[in-house]
């Protein structure tokens, strides 16, 4: 069906990005390609949905690529993106301001399918991702994971013989996951060939029949995916953390030190329904402490951090942030003392340079009194985080994991004593996870704390020493990280625990 | 009244109307009242954005006030005609302006396309109409972004002086233009794998009438 024939791209650095990738992928074949942040697993999945070159020109680009027994060169636009589906890793990059019916419904309507059709087939992928009530909403309002069903929703409407997936997990809670792994299952007839790319196999290890994992460009040969999972040295060759395996668990402890304390919060912003996002939320958060906050996709988590940074108005409750209390206080004066990382560093990035992000980090913009010893601060905590060789480069430019990166840079140089982490990329690949491990580190060693939203539980597990469960608008947990995944307000999410099997049949948590 | 739910080319069509109108009410004891009760209906309608849209109407109030008033009297005219004609071109531009922000502001890119596809209008009119009216909220969404990204990063740009904060403003151009090519890209990139065809006129899932079909009914209100 597919076949890559020594291929290789790049995009004017001095080593190519993808280097002489083979790959056979049968009608029916689901293959997972695994790799660590930067192995170039996004640049192969756009070239095998013929992205680039066709819509994304690589100056270095040569090998074969044949689709159905044609070079994919010789297949018109029309056919290839009706037969290969792409949902980008970056999801942001394929959305505009649609709402959630029309982005599904864009493909067959592009296709000129009559009304009656169009609408019968919205209702099928809506009730099989359980989308029913997102309808009339616009895309761009949503959470990250909502979206990224909506996106592969959109993919699968026109029917691809071939579905990419780059990363379809990120962002999604597990519960989500284990409904994109059953859909995907559900519509095997539907869906003749399947490439995903992640981090974490063990993920999407449920829907593959094989694994190739992808290491500096070079793709290895697939492997069964059974055979493959228990061989932790295949795993650390590829420079992926083995999958399901503890890597430390964290020794932090609080010094006492209330750092951000939050009691009774409750926000203006509401639900389709009428009540508040968060309705009577209270947590603290204490100096030498790595806090976990866990909950489903859209249950507040994005709203309480920007309830605390003051970016979401709050109808009542208290917010203290160091000891003083907060109410009046503008974002920038909160921003000072809590640094704040989203998943998608690009939302907080708007200097020209990446030296410039580092030294705003430091002065926030105010007239630097120093600025010798401002611009050694951030060359220093660029340099920490393998950065220097990027300084003059627009942070725009910068990979993914290199955004990230100069996330913990900043956060680093700033010296807030208070990090919110929001759903790091780093986690899963050896160097990613050194960087965090670092970050965390210092952090402790500095006696700040760091709170960290995630949907990776292993990594919850290894580096929490407290997790804060948000369900319902309330922290229905708070306590010790080894008793949140017995506690009666965990089973209710119906989330399996960190390195727990994932059950095949999860309808049983959806409800 | 659910102004989101009407036809694009409906609420197209009256903002059309009233600007031709105001253009034609060359009195400011016209166009004055007719500003006003334009800017009314936005309040009464709860049109979302509607007190940046003040702020930037009082803005451009005050510009055309002063620079016409200036240039007419350096061209002779009397005060009180310069002041009644800067008021008659004010109000003018009062009125166009927010039926046109009504206009964006009530109409999603979404249910523009379902209008323009049932219109069968050719491609590239669906596609401009889309985009002209619903690219401007999603800078002006941007813009924001890019301003709360500023305050969670420590800059303080509210508790600061007019001058300050309109400094910090214009600061956001740059980002927001690299923001604005990004976007571009993604539109194109979404149009293209998903098979926007220029030559071929698309169909729509929506019912579109006088009234645009926000939402596909729940499962069990469906019809087989």
């Amino acid at each position: 069906m597919l076949t890559l024939q020594d291929v290789s791209v790049g995009f004017g650095d001095t080593r190519p990005v993808i280097a002489g990738a083979c790959l056979e992928l049968a009608r029916g074949q689901r293959l997972l390609v695994c790799g660590a942040a930067g192995s170039g697993k996004s640049t192969l999945m756009q070239t095998v949905a013929g992205i680039i070159p066709r819509l994304v020109p690589a100056p270095l680009f040569s090998g074969d690529i044949r689709w159905e027994g044609r070079p994919m060169t010789s297949v018109s636009r029309e056919e290839l993106f009706t037969s290969i589906g792409i949902v980008f890793q970056n999801v942001e990059d394929q959305l505009w301001d649609l709402g959630v019916e029309d982005l599904i419904a864009f493909p067959l309507e592009n296709r000129r399918m009559p009304k009656h059709q169009v609408r019968q087939r919205i209702g099928i992928l809506m009730d099989e991702f359980k989308l029913d009530e997102l309808r009339g909403r616009r895309v761009l309002s949503l959470s990250g994971g909502e979206r990224r069903l909506v996106a592969i929703a959109a993919a699968l409407a026109g029917s691809p013989r071939l579905l990419v997936l780059d990363e379809p997990t990120t962002g999604l809670d597990p519960v989500a996951r284990l409904r994109l792994v059953a859909t995907l299952n559900r519509l095997r007839a539907e869906i003749p060939s399947l490439l995903i790319a992640e981090q974490d196999p063990s993920a999407v290890q449920a829907v593959v029949d094989a694994v190739s994992l992808l290491k500096s460009g070079r793709l290895a040969a697939p492997e069964p995916v059974g055979d493959l999972m228990g061989i932790s040295a295949a795993w650390q060759d590829a420079c992926i953390l083995p999958p399901r395996q503890r890597r430390h668990k964290s020794s932090t402890r609080a010094t006492g030190r209330t750092l951000l304390s939050v009691a009774a919060l409750c926000t203006e912003l509401k639900r389709p329904d009428g009540t508040p996002v968060l309705v009577d939320v209270g947590l603290d958060i204490r100096a030498g402490e790595i806090v976990g906050l866990i909950g489903r996709n859209g249950a507040g988590k994005t709203t309480l951090f920007q309830s605390i940074l003051g970016l979401a108005p709050i109808a009542s409750g208290m917010i203290t942030i160091a000891g003083e209390p907060a109410r009046e206080w503008t974002t920038a004066r909160r921003a000072r003392s809590i640094a704040y990382l989203p998943q998608n560093m690009r939302r907080i990035l708007f200097n020209m340079t990446v030296l410039e992000e580092a030294v705003f980090a430091i002065t926030a913009g105010r007239k630097d009194a120093n600025p010798p010893i401002t611009l050694s601060r951030a060359r220093a905590a660029l340099a920490r985080y393998g950065l220097s060789e990027q300084t003059d480069t627009n942070p725009f430019a910068l990979s993914s994991r290199q955004q990230a990166l100069l996330g913990l840079a900043c956060a680093e140089a700033a010296g807030s004593q208070l990090a919110i982490l929001d759903e790091p990329l780093l986690a899963r690949d050896l160097d990613g996870r050194r960087m965090l491990d670092l970050f965390l580190a210092t952090a402790m060693a500095e006696d700040r704390a760091i709170m960290l939203i995630s949907h990776d539980l292993e990594l919850v597990d290894d580096v929490c020493s407290r997790v804060l469960l948000l369900d319902e608008g309330r922290i229905s947990f708070d306590g010790p990280t080894e008793h949140a995944w017995d506690c009666h307000a965990y089973g209710r999410l119906g989330w399996p625990g960190p390195r727990q099997a994932e059950p095949t049949e999860p309808d049983h948590a959806l409800s | 009244m659910r102004f989101h739910e009407v036809n694009f080319f409906l609420k197209l069509a009256g903002a059309l109307l009233l600007t031709v109108g105001a253009w034609f009410a060359t009195d400011w004891r016209l166009g004055v009242p007719l500003a006003l009760a334009t800017l009314g209906f936005l309040r009464i309608a709860q049109v979302p954005g509607i007190k940046a849209y003040l702020k930037g109407a009082a803005l451009l109030v005050l510009l055309v006030q002063a620079s016409w008033v200036v240039n007419l009297m350096l061209q002779g005219q009397p005060a009180l005609q310069a002041l009644s004609m800067a008021t008659g071109m004010s109000a003018r531009l009062v009125t166009t302006t927010a039926a046109f922000f009504f206009v964006m502001e009530t109409s999603t890119p979404g249910s523009i396309l379902a209008a323009s596809s049932a219109a069968r209008l050719p491609p590239v009119a669906t596609l401009v109409l889309s985009l002209t009216f619903g690219i401007i909220p999603m800078l002006r969404d941007d813009f924001e972004r890019i301003a709360d990204a500023q305050r969670a990063r420590g800059m303080e740009i509210d508790d600061v002086g007019f001058l300050v904060r309109l400094r910090f403003a214009l600061a956001r151009g740059v980002p927001l233009l690299v923001q604005a090519i990004r976007m571009a890209h993604s539109i194109s990139l979404s149009l293209s794998i998903h098979g926007f065809d220029m030559r071929e006129k698309r169909t729509t899932w929506r019912k579109v009438g006088l009234m645009v079909e926000p939402r596909l009914p729940k499962a069990q209100d469906r019809l087989p």
